[in-house]
């Protein structure tokens, strides 16, 4: 097994416990309030196990998550993202108060932007734009949290990942809700 | 399948057979396991780690729906009875349950790797994500197709052993008669052989060529040789057969003149008058004549290869054993005179040492030549000459008793005669002399009686009958009832025995003894007559031969007694302690009685003292006593008075 890291693995532990409880140990669901916020942040981080970047844009420096727009996750996602790595590089977090200071970035999480000017400032770009407005696909967002009976299922526009040379695990696509526009 | 060797040679074979296939198919058996253990091991693994590999997103993005739908693709694997699903923290995600799979599921404790239980095969995977662990895939297989597979595996190996057994008792049922056969044929030949005795059988040989076939030819061989030695055994004993009947017509014929000689011998020393007895070296008889078994009152079978002394066990230590002795060591003896122990002969003996070939003593023959009636006439003519002697003794007492007593009436009557024809004129003198004359001839009379008597009785008459002693007692009483009653004599008597004697003789003895008893006697008599037998302790003390009882008879008087000193010289004749004088009397009387008790083979003593009475014991051998022949009629003392 592999070690991961102190503090923001047990706290996404907790998380997916949390959704473990609500489905299978219903009886249990009271022990520990996990919020929407907390669950999106694990799965940013899960993202960079199931997406595959083009090797040009991952070969230097760290990888990065940038934030958009805002920060509703507070420090939860450095927690979950500390000591670790995707393909050796450390993963860093960076927060973007608009689309130019947008760098070097791997997984972009737009919260309170534009998408239709987001999308159409990094379009040709290789990276994983996630956020969670209704029209977030329609502009041309890759990946969109929509919350469905009380639980985060995923939305993917495939056709902008292929735009975007983002190569999106089957097994991720399974899960979602696939969009081709 | 008669024979053991076929089913040594059969079982030999099964046995090994047997033990190689089980060996093998026990080793095929232990692969097979060992073998499908990992294979069901490797197949659950790889089952595990396709549906890890598939559940990573689930995981990941918390989709139970879809880590249900993964798990759920299970159901068609049949063996596997459960799966579970647990979260990178090991709680329980997602449960898969196959049909009629109630059981609780584990919960996992952080170990990987998968394991046997007893009745499961189960094992926990990682479910890994880019090298990310992400959570736990638990998976339970049923081994039951273990089992199923190993129970078939069983059937077939049992298949596999029954029909192998059955191909190889088929193979060596055939295969064992190559060696099985000539060997059975070789027993069977062998068998007849010995019970039939015929060696002209042949075993058939057969070319095998191995060492069963040599075996044959050389048991052929050996009959034949066997047949050709028979042959000429045969031959030699007909030839062996023919010479012994001659050499036993030979013998026979040697024997029949033995046999004739040996009768001749026998009738030659049968018709001996003498004894012949002929010892070996042991003292035992190996021949005997007819004579000396009469006299031996032995047949020859009872005597013939018998030791001496088991014939006549009375010969132990006697000098004819050692007169044997002396002859074997060579010595010729002559014994003239002896009188046989086993017999009532008297025997000249001569030991005669025979020799043999070597001049060595090796048999001695006794000749005993009977002179019985020799030794007897020789006994009779001693005894004659002792009494010839003792009547000469007597005579010659007589001759000298007579001149001396019978002279004294004689000088008397001389006198007396003198002096009557001196006194012719004075016929009243002459008158007494003439008294006188006539007493001392009828003294003298009473003299030639007596001393008649005592000769009568020298001349033995050996007439025995019957005497009842108290006849004769009682008989005498009444002889002498005139003196009897002049004296009021008491008799004092028991019942007395019968004796076998002569009753004249024994009337005088105790006539004499009472006349003597009322004779010398100063006040009234009385005479006790008593009987008893004298005890074999008292018998050398009284001084009696030891060869019979005696039977004592006290005959006792209170009369005047005398001194012991000349109790010897009572029984003398003539011999008088008192003067005739004082107590008449001829001298002879016990003299007489002396002679009578020892003509019937007794004795007489007499015991007394001095005005105490007289005992006379008189002995007799109780040969001639009977106490039964006459029972009388009064038990008491008979009294007289």
């Amino acid at each position: 097994m592999k070690q991961c890291g102190g503090h923001i693995k047990s706290w996404a532990i907790a998380a997916i416990m949390f959704w473990g409880l609500l489905f299978c140990a219903p009886d249990a669901a009271a022990q520990k309030q996990v919020t929407a916020n907390q669950v999106k942040a694990v799965f940013l981080y899960n993202f960079t196990q199931f997406v595959t970047w083009p090797p040009q844009v991952v070969q230097n420096g760290p990888f990065i998550i940038g934030l958009l727009g805002g920060d509703p996750f507070g420090s939860y996602l450095d927690e979950v993202v500390a000591g670790e790595k995707v393909n050796g590089h450390p993963i860093v977090i960076r927060r973007y108060a608009n689309v130019s200071e947008i760098g070097n970035c791997h997984i972009l999480f737009v919260h309170q932007a534009d998408p239709k000017e987001v999308m159409r400032q990094l379009r040709g770009r290789s990276i994983l734009t996630v956020g969670d407005t209704e029209d977030f696909l329609s502009e041309g967002g890759i990946i969109r949290f929509s919350i469905q009976q009380n639980k985060i299922r995923l939305q993917i526009n495939a056709a902008s990942a292929r735009n975007a040379q983002l190569s999106i695990s089957s097994k991720l696509l399974r899960l979602a809700e696939v969009l081709n526009k | 399948m008669g024979s053991t060797i076929q089913k040594k040679l059969m079982r030999m074979v099964m046995l090994i057979c047997g033990t190689i296939l089980l060996l093998t198919s026990g080793a095929y058996f232990v692969y097979e396991y060992i073998i499908y253990k990992d294979l069901a091991r490797q197949e659950l693994a790889s089952v595990a780690r396709i549906i890890a590999s598939n559940s990573t997103a689930s995981l990941a993005f918390n989709d139970q729906e879809d880590a249900k739908e993964i798990l759920s693709a299970l159901r068609a694997q049949k063996s596997i009875l459960a799966a579970v699903l647990y979260d990178a923290d090991g709680k329980s995600f997602c449960t898969y349950m196959g049909e009629a799979m109630a059981d609780s599921m584990p919960v996992y404790k952080g170990k990987d790797g998968y394991q046997f239980t007893a009745r499961f095969l189960e094992g926990f995977e990682p479910v890994v994500q880019n090298e990310k662990r992400v959570g736990t895939l638990y998976l339970r297989s049923d081994i039951q197709a273990i089992y199923d597979r190993f129970f078939l595996y069983g059937i077939i190996v049992v298949c596999f052993i029954a029909v192998s057994f059955l191909f190889v008792y088929l193979l060596s049922k055939q295969m064992q008669r190559s060696i099985a056969d000539p060997i059975l044929k070789l027993a069977a030949a062998a068998r007849i052989i010995s019970n039939k005795k015929d060696y002209s059988i042949r075993v058939a040989e057969t070319n095998t060529g191995d060492e069963v076939g040599e075996l044959t030819k050389a048991f052929n061989q050996m009959l034949g040789q066997i047949d050709f030695q028979n042959n000429e055994i045969n031959l030699l004993n007909a030839n062996l057969e023919e010479k012994i009947r001659q050499r036993t017509e030979e013998l026979q014929n040697a024997n029949q003149a033995l046999v004739e000689q040996n009768e001749f011998i026998q009738k030659l020393i049968d018709s001996s008058v003498d004894l012949i007895a002929v010892f070996d070296e042991q003292l035992h008889y190996i021949a005997i004549n007819k004579q000396a078994a009469s006299v031996f009152n032995r047949s020859k079978e009872e005597v013939l290869n018998r030791h001496i002394l088991e014939v006549f066990p009375s010969l132990k230590d006697k000098p004819i054993i050692d007169q044997l002795k002396r002859a074997f060591g060579g010595e010729f003896l002559h014994v003239k005179a002896y009188q046989s122990q086993v017999s009532d002969h008297y025997l000249e003996n001569f030991f005669v040492p025979l020799q043999n070939k070597n001049g060595l003593v090796d048999r001695v023959m006794l000749i005993g030549h009977d002179i019985t009636d020799l030794v007897e006439a020789n006994e009779k003519l001693k005894r004659a000459n002792a009494q010839l002697e003792k009547s000469n003794r007597d005579l010659e007492q007589f001759a000298y008793v007579a001149s001396h007593d019978l002279q004294e009436p004689l000088r008397k009557i001389r006198t007396f005669s003198g002096l009557s024809e001196q006194n012719a004129d004075k016929p009243e003198i002459q008158k007494r002399y003439l008294s006188k004359i006539s007493t001392s001839a009828a003294r003298m009379s009473e003299l030639i009686q007596a001393v008649l008597n005592y000769s009568r009785l020298s001349k033995k008459e050996e007439v025995a009958e019957e005497v009842a002693l108290q006849q004769v007692i009682r008989q005498i009483t009444i002889d002498l009832e005139l003196a009897i009653e002049e004296k009021k004599a008491i008799l004092l008597m028991e019942d007395l025995p019968v004796l076998k004697g002569n009753a004249l003789q024994l009337h005088q003895l105790f006539f004499n003894l009472f006349t003597n008893a009322l004779k010398f006697s100063r006040r009234q008599p009385e005479i006790r007559i008593n009987y008893r037998m004298v005890a074999p302790e008292q018998r050398f003390e009284k001084e009696l031969p030891g060869e019979h009882q005696w039977i004592e008879i006290s005959f006792a008087d209170n009369g005047i007694g005398f001194d012991q000193k000349y109790a010897s010289q009572l029984f003398s004749i003539f011999k008088r302690l008192h003067q005739s004088s004082e107590y008449a009397g001829t001298g002879i009387g016990l003299a007489l009685c002396k002679k009578i008790v020892e003509n019937h083979g007794g004795m007489i003593r007499v015991e007394s003292a001095k005005d105490h009475g007289t005992t006379f014991l008189i002995y007799f051998p109780t040969t001639i006593v009977s106490f039964s022949a006459q029972s009388l009629e009064t038990d008491q003392a008979l009294e007289i008075q």
